[in-house]
């Protein structure tokens, strides 16, 4: 079956709903096409204790602020019930169970061979998601160990693993949410930091993180911003070195704006650290039958081990010449209107500090101005 | 099997300074101290000869008894001055520092630490307060509305409105949840306009209660109207109950918001306080009428019960089960 629209959003998570509200407001016609069963597909199968880490105050998309009285931070299930308020809202009827298969360049327009045909459209906006294929690395010995091997994104909660030896690879925010999701669990629970890592808690002195740098260091110089950050994390946070986890050379700050990584937000693992209760080991060196050797020599029994070690967005399983648009990592390098190919857009594949939902709602507004000008 | 099984607040973070500090959990005397980096908790007897633990200090992480200097790491193991070669051991606890309390469970048991799903929400304050009754008194009291018109001042029913006030309670295997909905009892315009109540509010107040250890989690809030939309602020509260004794109950009060300190900062910080008074007030209030309580019966047998006390029953047998671990029909008895 071969359709065509004005604009096609490829995914019905956060960010294909937001394009698809802005465009909703500029008046221009669109077809959204969703892999799963549901909009906000993602968001649906997060572990159950998940909440945005960032406000709902700056976390809502073009045209509908949160309902009033959920709480700052919305649970998964609150995130979820505004997901799908904001499509009835802008009357988004994704098309479900589509999945893109091929996005290809056909004279002036764009190609969006999926699962029940082909759309053809002159704007193109990919918005499959920063969570959309599981990165799962290889380690000797991984077929040979007896215990349970999980990726993050399959943990729903603890339950399971009551008295359980659970070690957490990857100390993101979701590692790390795990690893204390796993302790209260009754799991003895370590955690696998390889890298230096900045820590920041979610809140200091009651001011959200992202509202402190919205407010605050987004607004300053990188090398200020940097200093005041350490002299602040110095007193909240301070020295997690006896713990294992070093400190970056390089300031939060900069990190996020250079190296494009975002410190861990912590909603009280680090307190679990420091008390002795989650033990942090350095990285994995192989897996054995009972358990995994460490860098470091040691070895750990374990009867389970979750990955947290992210996702990658892997547009290269459907977008021609895919290379021209990402980096090495597969990440687009090209964001609001800018692609290097007239009509294609990527949204919401940064994770920038003042947060993910924020900086898609500013994304979403300016793509589908761009193509409200062109259409 | 013990009720120190399952974890239990025993502290108010704030009420742990540097010195160890003796508390009472279900009959059992601990002494609970600081270390550099965490909390630690052990038997308030020295194993040597029996001298309380807190009258002592804290040295290296260590609590060191007054009598003779023996001294105990929070795993139990200590040493003596005396007798360089001894290896004594006292009883120790698993030991946490969560939420703004300090908790303890009995270090051979597996049991979940209790999820409070407040992550997303405000902290309004904790707060410590004994009940001089026993604990299945206490719990009593504090699942169900009907006592509000009598014992309460802001959150609440009327008497007149009692009989129209509608409640519901849904059992599971681990859980007692009862929903109430009613018009709210009038209150003082201050207290109105701080929490943006409409004139013509119902009060949801709606708890789970869960048994590993006995809490009960209650959202309150307003709705503008019997069946309108959503109006006002809501609270989160989550109330913890640890027997002391057989005859004493600590209720330890964790309040949150879903108002935010920093929207308007000048505002909340004058506004939280009055919220956290007004928590403590009534959480006094029932500690004030359950000291009455302390000699009631705890069997519910012969009881004259009515239809906002199905979540007593329902909770009695949950707490054998689940939190003391007895089998079905045991005392204290429900029919």
């Amino acid at each position: 079956m071969s359709r065509e629209a004005e604009a096609v959003v490829l995914g019905a998570g956060p960010s294909g709903l937001a394009v698809g509200g802005a465009l909703r407001m500029k008046g221009v016609s669109f077809e959204v096409l969703e892999r799963a069963d549901a909009p906000g597909h993602t968001w649906r199968t997060h572990y159950d204790r998940l909440h945005l880490h960032t406000v709902k105050q700056h976390s809502s998309l073009p045209g509908l602020p949160w309902p009033a009285h959920v709480p700052m931070y919305p649970s998964r299930d609150e995130v979820v019930a505004y997901l799908e308020a904001y499509a009835r809202h802008h009357r988004i009827e994704a098309r479900l169970g589509e999945t893109i298969t091929r996005v290809r360049r056909d004279g002036d327009r764009w190609a969006v061979e999926h699962t029940s045909g082909t759309t053809r459209a002159r704007h193109v906006v990919v918005a499959t998601g920063y969570n959309r294929v599981p990165h799962i690395p290889t380690w000797p010995g991984r077929e040979g160990f007896a215990g349970e091997v999980i990726h993050s994104g399959a943990y729903r909660n603890g339950r399971a693993f009551k008295g359980r030896r659970a070690l957490v690879v990857g100390a993101g925010n979701s590692g790390a949410e795990i690893a204390l999701d796993l302790w209260e669990s009754g799991a003895r629970t370590a955690l696998c930091v390889r890298g230096p890592l900045h820590v920041v808690p979610r809140d200091v002195f009651g001011i959200p993180a992202q509202v402190n740098s919205l407010r605050v260091m987004s607004r300053l110089p990188p090398r200020v911003a940097d200093r005041l950050s350490l002299l602040m994390l110095d007193r909240v946070v301070g020295d997690l070195s006896p713990w294992g986890i070093r400190r970056p050379a390089i300031g939060p700050v900069s990190q996020v704006l250079v190296n494009k990584q975002i410190p861990l937000i912590d909603v009280g693992t680090v307190a679990l650290i420091k008390q002795g209760h989650i033990r942090v080991v350095p990285g994995i060196a192989r897996f054995t039958e009972a358990g995994v050797a460490l860098d470091d020599g040691s070895a750990l029994d374990l009867d389970l081990v979750v990955l947290a070690t992210g996702y990658r967005p892997a547009l290269d399983a459907f977008l021609d010449d895919a290379p021209r648009y990402t980096d090495a990592r597969g990440y687009p390098t090209h964001f609001g209107a800018d692609a290097p190919a007239p009509g294609l857009y990527f949204v919401g594949y940064r994770n920038p500090l003042t947060g993910a939902l924020h900086d898609i709602a500013r994304e979403a507004t300016a793509i589908a101005a761009h193509i409200a000008r062109s259409a | 099997m013990s009720e120190l099984d399952h974890w239990h607040p025993v502290l108010l973070s704030r009420e742990l300074s540097d010195k160890p500090v003796a508390v009472t959990v279900c009959g059992q005397r601990l002494v609970v101290f600081r270390t550099r980096h965490g909390v630690a908790a052990l038997d308030d007897a020295c194993p040597h000869r029996g001298m309380p633990l807190h009258r002592g200090h804290v040295e290296d992480d260590r609590v060191v008894c007054p009598y003779h200097g023996w001294r105990w790491g929070a795993d139990g193991r200590g040493e003596s001055p005396g007798n360089p070669r001894a290896k004594p051991c006292a009883a120790h606890y698993d030991c946490v520092e969560r939420l703004g309390a300090v908790w303890v469970k009995r270090p051979t048991s597996e049991a979940p630490f209790p999820f409070v799903d407040v992550g997303g929400h405000t902290l309004v304050g904790t707060l410590r307060a004994r009940a001089k009754a026993p604990l299945e008194i206490v719990l009593d009291n504090f699942i169900e509305v009907e006592h509000t018109p009598e014992v309460h001042m802001f959150l609440g029913y009327t008497r007149g409105t009692m009989a129209d006030v509608e409640t519901q309670t849904t059992v599971t295997d681990d859980s007692v949840r009862v929903w109430n909905h009613g018009p709210q009892r009038p209150l003082p315009s201050l207290v109105r306009r701080m929490f943006a109540i409409p004139a013509n509010a119902y009060f949801i107040d709606d708890w789970t209660t869960r048994f590993s250890p006995v809490h009960a989690v209650y959202e309150q809030y307003f709705l503008d109207g019997p069946h309108g939309p959503r109006a006002g602020e809501a609270l989160r509260i989550a109330v913890f109950f640890t027997p002391v004794t057989a005859r004493e109950t600590d209720l330890f009060v964790l309040a949150y918001t879903n108002a935010t300190r920093w929207e308007r900062p000048l505002a909340a910080a004058l506004r939280l306080p009055l919220v956290r008074a007004m928590v403590r007030l009534e959480v006094m209030r029932d500690c004030a009428l359950l000291a009455h309580m302390a000699d009631a019966p705890i069997s519910l047998r012969n009881r004259a019960l009515g239809r906002f006390d199905q979540s007593l029953v329902a909770s009695r047998k949950l707490l054998e089960r689940i939190y003391r671990k007895r089998p079905d029909g045991h005392l204290p008895v429900v029919e």
